[in-house]
This record gives C-alpha cells, sequence and structure tokens, in this order.
C-alpha cells in the first residue's frame, strides 16, 4: 500500500527497467561553463578549492546522467533520477527536489519520446494533476524552415543560436530587415593584404596568434562583413521567420497556418512536422483534460536540444515538466557522433503546492 | 544602534577627494586617529558615526542595509549585487572618481567595430575554436547584463582582478571588460573600444541605503546630511 504521493515517486522512479542515478552533489563546475555558457553561471552555487578550481553544488540531473552514459554505457539506456538541486534565484541560492527521466541511444527515439511523456504523465497524476497546460515546440522544425529560406548562409548559423532567447533572436531578425550600408562598389583590398595588415597590428600589440582568433579569420570576416553590406537578407526571409516564430496556439490550428506560411516544404519540414502530431496525439491520450498548444518560438536556451521540446505548467502558471529530444547533447560531451536521447524534468515542490489545491 | 551610519573611502585619492566635498558642503570629517582609525564623526551633524571602509566593502554594506548611506562607485553598486540598482538611491554625483567601464577587443579586430560584430564573432567562435569566447573582467555582473542586453550568450567570463588589459596578449581572454578613465591604457596594450561598447558611465555618489530600516533619528540626519548637498533627504 503506497502512502503518500512521495513514496509513489520513490516506486516510479524505481520501476524495473530504470536505472537510477544518483550523482555526487559536488561537481566540478567547468563542464557547466563548457556547455551553458556564461548564461548558465549565474544560476551556479558556486565554491572554489584550494588549487582555485571551481566547483558547483548539483544544479541538474542531465549532465552527470550523459556523462555517465559516456563512461559506462553502451546501447540503450534509461535513468531515472529523484533528489536534490541547487540553483541561485533572484532572492538567493535555493535548494530544491527534482525527478526525471533519461532515454539516451534508444533504437526507436519517437517511442522514448512518448515513453518519457508518460513518465511525465505518472508523475503529474501521483500529484493528481491532471490537467496541466502544455506547450509544444519544435527545433528541428524551425531548423527545417531556416535551412529553407533564402538568405546567405554565414545568417543560418547565427539565427539557429538565438532561437529560444525571444529577444535576441527578434533583435536580430530587425537588424536584418534594416538595408543599411549596401553602397555598391566599396573597394575591399585582397584577401591576402588585409591579413598581412592584421598580423602585423596583431605582433604590435604582442598578441597570440594560436590560441585566440587569428589573423586569416579576422580578414575573412572583414571581407564577410563588406559582403553582406551588400546582400542583406531578402524581405520575405524576414516576413516569413517573423510570421512563423508569432504563430502559436491549438496544435492543429497553427500546423495549418505554419503549412500555409511556407510555399515548398525543405527537407525535414514534413517529418518535423509529422513528429509534432504524433506526440501531440500521445499527450491526448495521457491527459485528456490538458490545454495543449505549439508555440513555434518555444525552445529551450540551451542549443543541445534536436526534435521536439514540451513544457507543462500547473495554474498559476508555474513549470512543472519540461523536457524534450536532446540529440546533440552526447555529441557535445565527447561522442563521436549524435546520439538519440529524451528525457523529462519535474519539479517536486510545485507539483506538492499544484496538488495540494 | 541609533544616530545614521556613513561610510567613505577609508584611503587614496577617494578618501581625500570626500573628505573635500564635504568639507566643502560644511560638513567637514574628523577622523581623530588619523589614518589608522576606522572611526570618525562630523562635528557639523552630531549623531553621524563615519565608518572608513574600502570603496567595493561601502557597495556592499549599503546594499546588504548595514549603513545608511555612503561614498563610493556607481559601478560598485552595480557590480556588487544584481540587486544593487535597487537596493540603493544615488543621491548625488560629487564630481570625482569618474570612470568607464568599456568593452574593449584588440585593435587587430579591423572586423569588430560594434557590439553586433562582437554578437556575431561570439556566434561564430565555439565553432571555430572548439571552446567559447572569453570575456576578461572583474565586472561579472555588469558584463552579464550588458551582453544579455545584445543577446550574446555565447562566452565565457574570466575572472581578473587585475592588470585585465594584459589578459589578451597573454592569451587568457579574447577580450575584456574593464574601467577606464583616459583610454590610454588600452591604447597602450593595444586594445580599442567597441563603439557601443561603454556600459557605463561612472563616478563617485553620494547614496542612500534603500534596504537598512531608518528610524526617527536617521531620518532627520538623513534630511540634514542630504539637504548640505543640496538633495531632498525625504
Amino acid at each position: 500500500m503506497i502512502s503518500s504521493p512521495r513514496a509513489a515517486l520513490e516506486a516510479l522512479v524505481s520501476t524495473p527497467g530504470l536505472t537510477r542515478i544518483d550523482p555526487p552533489i559536488l561537481m566540478s563546475a567547468d563542464p557547466y561553463f563548457d556547455l551553458a555558457g556564461e548564461e548558465f553561471r549565474r544560476r551556479l552555487v558556486l565554491t572554489s578549492g584550494v588549487d582555485g578550481e571551481e566547483y558547483c553544488l548539483r544544479p541538474d540531473f542531465t549532465l552527470p546522467i550523459a556523462r555517465h552514459y559516456l563512461e559506462n554505457g553502451v546501447g540503450e539506456a534509461a535513468y531515472s533520477y529523484l533528489g536534490t538541486l541547487f540553483r541561485q534565484r533572484p532572492d538567493g541560492p535555493a535548494e530544491f527536489d527534482q525527478t526525471g527521466l533519461e532515454l539516451i541511444g534508444q533504437p526507436d527515439p519517437a517511442a522514448a519520446l512518448d515513453r518519457v511523456i508518460h513518465f511525465a504523465r505518472d508523475v503529474l497524476m501521483t500529484y493528481g494533476v491532471t490537467a496541466p497546460r502544455v506547450r509544444i515546440g519544435s527545433v528541428a522544425l524551425f531548423e527545417a524552415v531556416l535551412a529553407g529560406a533564402e538568405m546567405p548562409d554565414v545568417w543560418r548559423p547565427r539565427l539557429r543560436h538565438r532561437f529560444g532567447h525571444a529577444g535576441s533572436l527578434d533583435a536580430l531578425l530587425e537588424r536584418l530587415s534594416d538595408p543599411h550600408g549596401a553602397e555598391g562598389n566599396i573597394r575591399t583590398p585582397p584577401l591576402a593584404e588585409i591579413e598581412t595588415d592584421v598580423a602585423g597590428r596583431m605582433a604590435a600589440a604582442g598578441l597570440p596568434f594560436d590560441t585566440s582568433r587569428a589573423p586569416a579569420e579576422i580578414a575573412a570576416r572583414y571581407l564577410e562583413k563588406q559582403a553582406l553590406a551588400a546582400a542583406y537578407v531578402p524581405g520575405e526571409t524576414i516576413q516569413l521567420l517573423t510570421d512563423y516564430l508569432g504563430v502559436a496556439g491549438p496544435v492543429e490550428t497553427a500546423l495549418a497556418t505554419i503549412g500555409g506560411l511556407i510555399e515548398t516544404p525543405p527537407a525535414g519540414f514534413e517529418v518535423a512536422r509529422a513528429a509534432i502530431r504524433r506526440h501531440f496525439e500521445t499527450l491526448g491520450q495521457c491527459l485528456p483534460g490538458a490545454e495543449i498548444v505549439f508555440d513555434a518560438g518555444f525552445a529551450p536556451r540551451l542549443d543541445y536540444y534536436t526534435g521536439l521540446v514540451f513544457e507543462m505548467t500547473g495554474e498559476d502558471g508555474a513549470v512543472l515538466a519540461s523536457g524534450g529530444e536532446y540529440d546533440r547533447l552526447l555529441q557535445r560531451l565527447g561522442a563521436g557522433r549524435e546520439i538519440a536521447a529524451s528525457g523529462c524534468a519535474l519539479w517536486v515542490d510545485r507539483l506538492e503546492k499544484e496538488g495540494g489545491k | 544602534m541609533s544616530g545614521l551610519i556613513l561610510a567613505v573611502p577609508s584611503k587614496g585619492r577617494l578618501e581625500e577627494a570626500t573628505r573635500k566635498v564635504f568639507a566643502k558642503a560644511g560638513l567637514a570629517i574628523e577622523r581623530p586617529g588619523g589614518a589608522r582609525s576606522y572611526q570618525g564623526d562630523i562635528p557639523a551633524l552630531p549623531g553621524v558615526v563615519v565608518r572608513f571602509l574600502p570603496a567595493s566593502e561601502i557597495a556592499r554594506e549599503l546594499i546588504r542595509g548595514t549603513v545608511h548611506a555612503g561614498v563610493t562607485g556607481a559601478d560598485l553598486i552595480h557590480e556588487a549585487s544584481e540587486q544593487g540598482p535597487q537596493s540603493a538611491r544615488f543621491a548625488r554625483p560629487l564630481g570625482f572618481g569618474g570612470a568607464d567601464v568599456v568593452i574593449a577587443v584588440p585593435d587587430a579586430w579591423i572586423d569588430v567595430t560594434s557590439m553586433r560584430d562582437l554578437a556575431d564573432v561570439a556566434s561564430d567562435f565555439r565553432a571555430g575554436h572548439g571552446r567559447w569566447l572569453r570575456v576578461a573582467t572583474k565586472y561579472l555582473n555588469l558584463t552579464r547584463r550588458y551582453f544579455a542586453r545584445f543577446g550574446i550568450a555565447e562566452y565565457r567570463i574570466v575572472e581578473s582582478l587585475g592588470a585585465t588589459e594584459a589578459a589578451p596578449a597573454a592569451g587568457a581572454a579574447d577580450l575584456i571588460v574593464d574601467i577606464t578613465s583616459t583610454g590610454s591604457t588600452l591604447a597602450a596594450n593595444g586594445l580599442r573600444i567597441v563603439e557601443d561598447g561603454l556600459i557605463l558611465k561612472s563616478e563617485a555618489n553620494l547614496i542612500v541605503s534603500k534596504t537598512i530600516v531608518w528610524d526617527a533619528e536617521a531620518l532627520v540626519l538623513r534630511k540634514s546630511l542630504l539637504g548640505a548637498f543640496g538633495v531632498d533627504g525625504d
């Protein structure tokens, strides 16, 4: 007889077939810096060793679990966790519990994501939460739209990097839509000449040639910048991306709207759209009481996410669960290739509050 | 403790300049024990306790609410905490200790003249170098906030507590965020300020804590103190 939601949760993460992982609480902060850059650092609870090396208190489970997989795992793995995390919040450092599931190297990634969704549902049910608001986003669909849009190639990765940072993506689109500096025939010296000039400046300033930006790199971007002033992103492309990112609403309506924006579906578009439909169906079956929307501009701020992403929120808008596919994470951490991965994390304290309503 | 605690810089040019402007406002600061004493008073304003502290500690104490008022650089209030600017009121700039917090890149980066360029370089950097673009600075909070404003997320801060301008030549960082008053140190190190890279124009300010509890006596003293500088103290 299970007496409390907490005990039910313990049972859930200990289900046969799952490997429960409890990584050390004190860990080197470097992998987080490498993965997430400066943005994430301000959320870490940091301390330093006598040798100056920085450590943090466990801020999430996904990274240590992915590293564990790289060190020990082969083939398919299903990890579960339930434990305490530490993060800086505006009102100071906080500790809170999370539970979740990470499926790595599964032969059928779509089935794996469905399993993740079922797990999230099971945790929600444990706390009696039956009608969350569910938001779906798709990194894959945005990448397909971006790949198909007409623009100088250099802008694609830069736009991709800003996907999920609403303000900065808008700012970049606005900048690209401003056709300034199309001055026609600026006379630019040949690459070699610029490179020599840059190398001379670097040598004069005593700058290293091998550890930072090299003369060739600076010269190439200098020319690129001149060229881009003349070759701007077409207005239709800006309009398409702006319209696309603004689509949000009931899933079928949103997908129809997006379909109307795209004249010729680029590679990957149909696959991404089919994936959204499939998991939308899973979500609908799992959580018949949930309001489910597709939000084209929704993405986590971390660029290792790849396919579908989702978020479940409670009555007051607090995020109860978030998850998705992150096929690029293991490659980032040193695997030689992309490895299919999907998972979710759930905030136990918020669920306790939500369930008590 | 009753009265009003006023924190002022404990040494150097900042201490001298502070005492000069206070004397000019008719509030000469006495430091009975000389430079080795850390407490003083203002004979013209009995009830004010003057504490001599390093400038960065003054910022911290104002934010934490352990002193009522203080004199320190605006940059230090912005830097000491993300809540810094909300926790203190800049009552009056004092006309000394002026310096700018700026973003400077190697002058050899001829393709980088604006923050837009820097955003593009940061975005491309990792794919080409296998690591993040590195920014040397002691201004962690100011840097994070300013970079975020330009949508730059692809970088890492390397903390630097001194000789920051040497970091690019030493290979410790690719660019810097640092304080400068004339720009000559930056130029001597082959660095150039990015056109829209002025993060903050800073100078010494008379600052009032918003987080400390103000009792009746402290409020009266605040009115006199700020009044002497021509500022409404209510």
